[in-house]
């Protein structure tokens, strides 16, 4: 029997007067793969926040592993977050501290060490192991500020990782990447999933990003729920039609899905 | 030729006060809130003026000032810049500005009620030359608290100084650290206020952090360069000033701004 990660109900969320994200039901299962797709400003990235209790103006129910998030104290939250990798949408800016690769991951078992204690050997072990899987070996004394976009993002999932969470929530974590640095960072993230009994939130604006292995694919649009299901049942032509105009059509290759201009399937 | 029983105190508080500096400039360059020494500054300036005019004198208008400071980086730490929808820098502007009018205000008072406000200047800019034993010791026991701070929270400031936001989502207790962090900073910077000066020690609190994230990689190498060449700025701009004549805290400032200048053209070099 499988078992409720996340459970939302009667959720909204308001900046100011306006509405940001409202959303009736919502359930994710332990060990899915769930792709979170929909325009700018469709509340794809509030959605992660809330599940994090980072998110301000919220009402209605969020439940994550089994807790309330309504219902913690500081301490509470604090101990589930641990248990959640969260790869945010924006990197840092522009780093003044010299902060190098090795103590950016290390950074992902600060809070499992807990207050007033040093990171023990296990600790740096899990760092070197995670720095190591990634391909970070030869950066890691490297200042993080000097390395490229792509080896940051590497970084910032390895520092999710040595948390060792059961669930991972990216936020477009192939936005500013070259077509290369896409492609190894979604073959990253499927090996992540498949090797690491991990659930999956990938938020993102491109089908191109989820791998093979996301089983469902949620559609958000101006703050609300559009779709919900496999991606064959969620990508119909008329619902990217809808969403992205005419002349625009579904591929899908070995598990993998593009949206192109409809010459181009004929092609 | 110095007397060393007059002037060893005097350079022990140039020393200690540069060490103690230089390690908060570390997380105050790393964050990007330099405007954070001149709010507190501010904040402990009002403190000492209401104190002066309350009566207090000598150890006690410190203590005034020490409370004002702490009260402003309690109102920075437990503000929410995201509840609040303001930057760090925006919310420091509003409580230094607020802060200054009120010492301004204060210090208006002074020969409306006809007393004298040499007390609150001299903590304004600070005076070195007059720096003994006991403000040594009370400088050395708040560089130790902040030395200790950065050896218990040292982890947690990192993730902090990081992305304060990502710190929260990873399970740190971002609020509780930081908040800690800036009544320590408002401690280390009022004592350090009566000998450094609360304009001068804006730039101990700046340029030696600046100098060594040119010339070294990894924060526990930032901390103890950034440390050691504020305490050199203390000391050698002392030492320079005795033997130029020249007035103590304006060398030590220039002496840390030269010595930032050089790291970052040895930086450059070393990236050529």
């Amino acid at each position: 029997m499988s078992e409720e990660i996340i459970s939302i109900s009667d959720l909204c969320v308001r900046a100011g007067r306006r509405k940001v994200l409202a959303l009736q039901n919502l359930s994710i299962q332990r060990g899915e793969f769930v792709g979170i797709l929909g325009p700018n400003g469709a509340g794809k990235s509030t959605l992660l926040k809330a599940c994090l209790g980072l998110q301000r103006g919220v009402s209605g129910h969020i439940s994550v592993f089994g807790h309330a998030l309504a219902d913690l104290g500081f301490r509470e939250l604090a101990l589930l977050r641990r248990r959640i990798g969260y790869i945010p949408q924006l990197l840092p800016g522009r780093m003044e501290m010299p902060l190098t690769v090795r103590e950016v991951v290390a950074m992902g078992r600060t809070a499992h060490a807990g207050l007033l204690r040093s990171l023990t050997r296990q600790d740096h072990r899990l760092v070197d192991e995670w720095i190591e899987r990634l391909g970070l070996s030869d950066l890691a004394g490297q200042t993080y500020g000097a390395i490229s976009g792509g080896e940051q993002r590497r970084t910032l999932i390895a520092r999710a990782m040595v948390q060792e969470p059961e669930l991972l929530l990216l936020d477009e974590p192939t936005a500013n990447l070259d077509l290369g640095g896409r492609e190894r960072l979604v073959s990253i993230v499927e090996e992540l999933y498949r090797q690491n009994s991990l659930t999956v939130l990938l938020v993102c604006h491109e089908l191109e990003v989820l791998p093979a292995c996301c089983g469902r694919l949620i559609l958000l649009g101006d703050g609300q729920l559009t779709a919900d299901g496999s991606p064959d049942q969620v990508l119909s032509e008329r619902r990217v039609e809808s969403l992205y105009g005419p002349s625009l059509t579904v591929l899908c290759r070995q598990g993998r899905y593009a949206i192109v201009p409809a010459v181009l399937s004929h092609a | 030729m110095l007397d060393l029983t007059f002037w060893m105190p005097v350079m022990a508080g140039g020393l200690v006060a540069g060490g103690s500096s230089g390690l908060l400039s570390v997380y105050i360059v790393g964050m990007r809130i330099p405007f954070l020494g001149v709010c507190v500054a501010h904040a402990a300036l009002a403190g000492a003026v209401f104190g002066s005019l309350a009566g207090l004198t000598g150890p006690a208008l410190l203590g005034a000032a020490l409370v004002a400071a702490m009260i402003a980086s309690l109102a920075l730490g437990l503000a929410d810049p995201q509840r609040l929808n303001a930057d760090t820098n925006a919310l420091m502007g509003l409580l230094f500005s607020a802060t200054m009018g009120l010492a301004f205000i204060g210090m208006g008072l002074f020969p409306m009620l006809g007393r004298s406000d040499n007390d609150v200047r001299s903590l304004l800019w600070g005076s070195l030359n007059f720096c003994r034993w006991e403000d040594v010791g009370l400088m050395l026991a708040a560089f130790a608290a902040l030395a200790a701070f950065v050896g218990l929270f040292g982890k947690e400031m990192r993730a902090i100084m990081f992305s304060r936001q990502d710190a929260t989502a990873a399970g740190i207790h971002a609020t509780f650290v930081w908040t800690g962090f800036l009544v320590l900073t408002a401690v280390v910077m009022a004592v350090n206020f009566q000998t450094v000066g609360g304009l001068m020690i804006y730039s101990l609190i700046s340029n030696p952090a600046l100098a060594a994230f040119q010339l070294v990689r990894g924060s526990g190498k930032a901390l103890i360069l950034a440390s050691i060449l504020g305490a050199t700025s203390g000391l050698g701009g002392f030492l320079i000033s005795a033997a130029t004549d020249l007035p103590s805290g304006a060398v030590i400032v220039l002496l840390s701004s030269v010595l930032a200048v050089a790291a970052m053209a040895v930086g450059r070099l070393r990236r050529l």
